[in-house]
């Protein structure tokens, strides 16, 4: 019976390879589905080959120019790099402090307030869905020019997408030690600490680091709008066209980078 | 048996899932001191009511009553004076076996020692005194997770000792452990309510006859969510078993040389 039972799922499956000529209808029309949809798309960025062709001699005088480095303001762009760095740690662990409560909240396991739960994700979605570029814009406007408006650009956008991963983390923990700890008569949020914190922490902690990171990168644009940081000099730099200063930042900003990126992944490996 | 009054009582216990009854008009009491088996095959009912006699699901009709108190009643700290083993252990896993067994003073202390995990002097001696109860005080500082099962669920009991409570309720402790372990396991279970001053009393569910045997006091058998045998374990005989588990069972219940020699430390 088996045998049976397996030459005919066979039969089927061979079937349906070929395809029967509904099946290829069906996939041409997906096919020309992708292919409008790619059409369409390339009007509107507007690509256009030709421009990149023309540009590309201009970036290359631009390079030529940029030798020698300006070092001459050197301490003032490590200030600026500094202030870079300080914005996105505040912001960063602002943004895990308040996400840890958050995730609690819209985690549909442990949730105290189940009533609470879409609303929460759907907080969380917002705040995810706008970028720390456009908070820092708002906070420009309302606290002024300065990395404060970028640290509270940082850690809304953050704040949304760390709880939203702790939650999700949370959603598939083990719960059976928070159940256990439960019953010995602990409180709720005794409980939470005690059986559950133990546990997500690590991943708490790498992924904190991980964001810190990324938004060392994300911030260094902030100065743009006026937030701090070293996007203020990269700003002005493109402004006057002055291009050894541009180059030596963009150079900082790689070495910067690139350190901050070994030292997060050094300690996330230990964390783990 | 003597009538001493019951420590436990579970008085009409009832709960369906979707309309299908798991446990229907279940009754039966515990005395101090007193090691209970329930019986039953899989799908008995065992689970649900082992979860609504740890408060940890609700019934639908009937209660379960501790001192002559409802445990549904019971709240937050309340919920110490009855312990939970499980079968899969249920510890902190990143926590070492001394901070597990100390969860089982989180329903004394004030919240901020569990949050901060700081416990006072004379709960750490409790906690240290219940680890070498169950015979692990040198593991004390080890994690969890690189204890072995049968440790693991040493330490689970340390816990729930540590909670002094009236009543243990372990849920198919042994179901995942080998079989020498498990009876480890259900020799300690044993000794824990016949000697104990205080007279703590045990309700464990099994699957394996020979164990309700040889470490219970009285056997609880289920079938289909009703209780169908309520005997001493000595006098549990194959037609009891029978009864449990249905006519066509192989197990014989002579077969006590099965059992292997119950395993210390």
């Amino acid at each position: 019976m088996a045998g049976a039972d397996a030459a005919q799922a066979r039969l089927l499956f061979e079937n349906r390879l070929r395809g029967s000529p509904r099946g290829r209808l069906k996939l041409a029309a997906i096919l020309c589905g992708v292919l409008l949809f790619y059409i369409v798309c390339w009007r509107l960025a507007q690509v256009d080959p030709v421009k990149l062709v023309n540009g590309l001699p201009k970036l290359g005088h631009w390079l030529a120019q940029a030798w020698p480095p300006n070092l001459a303001e050197l301490p003032l762009f490590g200030l600026r790099i500094a202030e870079t760095v300080a914005m996105a740690a505040i912001g960063t662990t602002i943004a895990t402090l308040l996400a840890i409560p958050m995730a609690v909240l819209a985690s549909r396991n442990i949730t105290p307030l189940p009533r609470l739960y879409y609303p929460a994700r759907w907080f969380l979605n917002a705040l995810r869905g706008i970028d720390s570029f456009v908070f820092a814009l708002l906070f420009v406007a309302a606290v002024g020019l300065g990395p404060f408006a970028g640290v509270l650009g940082i850690a809304l956008h953050t704040w949304g997408s760390a709880a939203k991963f702790f939650a999700d983390h949370i959603e598939n923990a083990q719960l059976g030690p928070l159940e256990a700890v439960r019953t010995t008569g602990a409180g709720r949020g005794t409980a939470i600490v005690f059986a559950l914190l133990p546990d997500i922490l690590p991943v708490l902690l790498s992924t904190t680091l991980f964001w810190w990171e990324f938004n060392v990168r994300a911030s260094t644009v902030l100065g743009v709008v006026g937030a701090g940081g070293i996007g203020l000099e990269l700003k002005n730099s493109m402004d006057l066209l002055d291009f050894p200063r541009l180059f030596t930042i963009i150079a900082l900003i790689l070495i910067v980078v690139t350190m901050l990126d070994q030292l997060s992944g050094w300690l996330r490996k230990r964390l783990v | 048996m003597t009538t001493a009054r019951s420590l436990f009582e579970v008085r009409g216990a009832g709960k369906a899932f979707n309309g299908r009854p798991a446990i229907d008009d279940v009754s039966f009491g515990v005395r101090r001191g007193e090691f209970v088996a329930v019986l039953g095959p899989s799908g008995a009912g065992k689970t649900t009511l082992f979860r609504c006699l740890a408060g940890l699901t609700t019934m639908d009709s009937g209660s379960a009553l501790l001192n002559g108190r409802d445990v549904a009643a019971f709240k937050g700290r309340e919920r110490r004076h009855i312990a939970v083993v499980f079968q899969q252990f249920n510890l902190v896993s990143r926590l070492t076996a001394l901070q597990n067994v100390l969860a089982g003073r989180l329903g004394y202390v004030p919240a901020w020692r569990g949050w901060l995990r700081q416990f006072s002097r004379a709960d750490l001696l409790l906690a240290f005194e219940c680890l070498d109860r169950v015979g692990l005080l040198a593991h004390a500082a080890q994690r969890a997770d690189t204890l072995s099962g049968g440790q693991q669920q040493r330490v689970a009991i340390a816990r729930a000792l540590a909670q002094r409570p009236d009543v243990i309720i372990a849920d198919e402790p042994v179901a995942s452990l080998d079989p020498r372990i498990g009876a480890g396991i259900l020799e300690l279970l044993r000794a824990i309510c016949h000697g104990d001053a205080e007279g703590v009393a045990v309700i464990c569910s099994l699957h394996q006859p020979q164990f309700a045997r040889q470490f219970a006091d009285r056997i609880v058998g289920m079938a289909a969510g009703r209780i169908v045998v309520d005997m001493a374990a000595a006098t549990f005989t194959e037609n009891a078993l029978h009864a449990v588990y249905g006519s066509d069972i192989e197990t014989p219940v002579a077969a006590h040389s099965g059992v292997p020699e119950p395993e210390f430390a």
